[in-house]
């Protein structure tokens, strides 16, 4: 880095002085100067570049603008807007008595949805936090994680009109950063609380015991555990129904082209716990990094069981247990894929389905209609999957803030059906 | 959507096009906002939206995306603002969205403040080392959620950039407390400069 010795401002050049410091500056100002996190890593091919993540609308969304019937499904299945009002819905928890909560980002509620003769009522249960992504329910209690705050609201069914929340961020200990920070929240079949914390940019070397990781604890906080190590940022998790093995989305890198590196979906073995997972220097089916580069990257680095599509945002995900969608269906998992921005052309906004294989995983299209190929345009964004009691599948859309149902015609869903 | 099954009889078919014709322009363009609104919104704000008033900004010309999210912002006490308390508090999202349409058709004027051309110049390189254009555009106009600079008050763009770099304020996402990370005062000042000298 360039710098003035005193001697040349002794020198008395005052004004070419003046110049270089001026210069120097700025200089200084571009090497120490981070791009915004989203931008960091994109090559300077890519300088003038106008991709920038698509903003959801913070708006409701009034139900005869959601046209739930250019959704497609496979034969057999129903599609139907099931709630709708709740602006930047994200990740669902259901309680035992059939709330639905759900998380969002910016606009920092949490919302409930009840169920009463087949209408559905929304309302906010939390709001003014920053970004509370992560909801879990367990034992009555829901858990809301967001950025800089963890709150528990105990007997939640019981109190919706007047949650009180408990302040547990302390125990909870969550880490300072903000960007990427946005939680994945869920209760496993251990009782432990898991949490993905994601890793602060786009990409840069991390400090693997704070970021890019998921962890468990024990619901009171005590007993931090990394179950999964060099994950760039997981926004979705389930546990296999058969194996208790906790299966996880992950999303690649940006500005390192269309072609990926693709997100991936990705298995802890039960012998694996803490495994390595290759952020920053391994992607998807074992790329090195273009950028942050060592020798044999991907030595040691657990490569995904399937890799889910470039710049596709693969979020949230569950394993179907139900008896209502055909048995092929059963013990795969659903994902959602949000969409793309780091792309030219879009990529994603759908639903896919994954289906197992031992740690292997094949993906197939499930819910699509959101995007329009020809025209290379959205219309919604979904986020979330979540099978209810009967075996039906909730889906959230981020974009306006809605809930389908998806059903399979059969006679269940004949029989849910007024 | 009409469902041509539920409307086999002429007159209802009819009736169901006569009502969607009479909903359409309600839906697709939010109702002007109430004058007396607009009134209290340009007290502050400039009656066009072009303001005159110390460290308030011109609203004119932003784009709609960004006054919306701004407004529901300040509703949600998610941006703190004693100023903008009391008039968003509890506004619903009809009026949130007609006044960002509102403000977003007004011609944006550029700041009676005066412009330092060295301070300027300065900020020119900042902002090119910065990448500022990369999300607001080359010439500042802005676009979706990301506001328009240009011609934009400076002492306004000055406690903003601030507040950016010292956490206070967070846009839709963080990317401005990236991008303002451990810029000093002078170069907040001399980016405020260029910016409010763009047209």
């Amino acid at each position: 880095m360039p710098s003035i010795s005193p001697a040349a401002l002794r020198g008395g050049a005052a004004v070419i002085a003046t110049a270089l410091v001026a210069a120097t500056g700025i200089a200084e100002l571009q090497a120490q100067q981070q791009p915004p996190a989203w931008k960091q890593g994109q090559p300077s091919s890519m300088a003038d570049s106008k991709l920038a993540p698509h903003a959801s609308p913070m708006t409701v969304t009034p139900a005869e603008k959601i046209d739930v019937g250019k959704l497609k499904a496979p034969a057999g299945f129903k599609v139907e807007l099931w709630a709708h009002g709740m602006p930047g819905a994200r990740m669902m928890a259901r309680g035992d008595k059939g709330t639905i909560f759900i998380g969002t980002r910016v606009i920092g509620k949490v919302y409930a949805v009840t169920d009463k003769d087949g209408k559905r009522t929304s309302k906010v249960v939390a709001e003014g936090l920053q970004q509370p992504n992560g909801i879990a329910i367990k034992n009555g209690s829901l858990y809301v994680i967001a950025i800089d705050k963890a709150l528990r609201f105990d007997n939640i069914e019981d109190s919706l009109d007047a949650p009180k929340p408990t302040d547990i961020s302390e125990a909870i200990k969550l880490p300072p950063s903000t960007h990427h920070n946005w939680k994945f929240a869920a209760v496993g079949p251990d009782n432990k609380l898991y949490i993905a914390i994601g890793s602060p940019c786009n990409l840069c070397e991390i400090n693997t015991g704070m970021h890019g990781l998921i962890r468990r604890q024990n619901l009171d906080g005590s007993n931090i555990e990394i179950v999964a190590r060099g994950v760039r940022n997981s926004v979705g998790f389930d546990w296999h129904p058969v194996t208790k093995e906790l299966w996880f989305t992950d999303n690649g890198r940006d500005w390192a082209g269309d072609a990926g590196p693709e997100e991936e979906l990705n298995r802890v073995a039960n012998n694996a716990v803490g495994a390595f997972y290759g952020f920053p220097y391994c992607h998807a089916q074992g790329i090195p990094d273009p950028d942050i580069k060592k020798p044999n990257p991907c030595v040691g680095v657990t490569l995904p069981a399937a890799t889910l599509g470039p710049h596709a945002a693969a979020l949230g995900m569950r394993f179907y247990t139900g008896n209502m969608f055909p048995a092929a269906y059963k013990n795969t998992a659903f994902i959602a894929r949000r969409g793309s921005w780091n792309r030219t052309k879009k990529f994603g906004y759908d639903v896919v389905q994954a289906k197992i294989n031992g740690g292997k995983a094949t993906i197939t299209p499930f819910l699509t209609g959101f995007l329009d190929a020809k025209t290379d345009a959205f219309w919604g964004r979904p986020v979330d999957v979540l099978q209810m009691p009967d075996g039906a599948l909730l889906v959230t859309d981020e974009q306006n803030g809605a809930i389908y149902r998806i059903s399979y015609g059969g006679k269940v869903a004949a029989a849910n059906t007024k | 959507m009409i469902d041509c099954r539920q409307c086999r009889r002429p007159r209802t078919f009819l009736l169901a096009v006569a009502a969607i014709l009479l909903v359409l322009p309600s839906q697709t363009l939010a109702a002007d906002p109430p004058a007396e609104k607009l009134q209290l919104c340009g007290t502050c704000h400039g009656e066009k939206g072009n303001s005159t008033m110390e460290r308030t900004p011109s609203l004119a010309g932003q784009p709609e995306l960004f006054l919306t999210n701004q407004l529901i912002l300040f509703r949600e006490r998610l941006r703190k603002s004693e100023a903008m308390e009391p008039f968003v508090k509890g506004m619903p999202d009809s009026e949130i969205v007609a006044l960002a349409q509102h403000y977003s058709k007004l011609p944006a004027e550029p700041t009676p403040e005066p412009v330092d051309a060295g301070l300027a110049a300065r900020g020119a390189a900042l902002a090119k080392a910065m990448h500022c254009g990369s999300c607001h555009l080359p010439d500042l106009a802005g676009r979706e959620q990301m506001p328009r600079l240009a011609g934009q008050r400076i002492d306004y763009m000055i406690d903003t950039l601030i507040a950016y770099r010292e956490g206070k304020r967070y846009g839709v996402d963080t990317s401005m407390n990236g991008a303002m990370y451990g810029v000093s005062d002078q170069d907040v000042r001399a980016l405020a400069h260029f910016a409010a000298g763009m047209r």
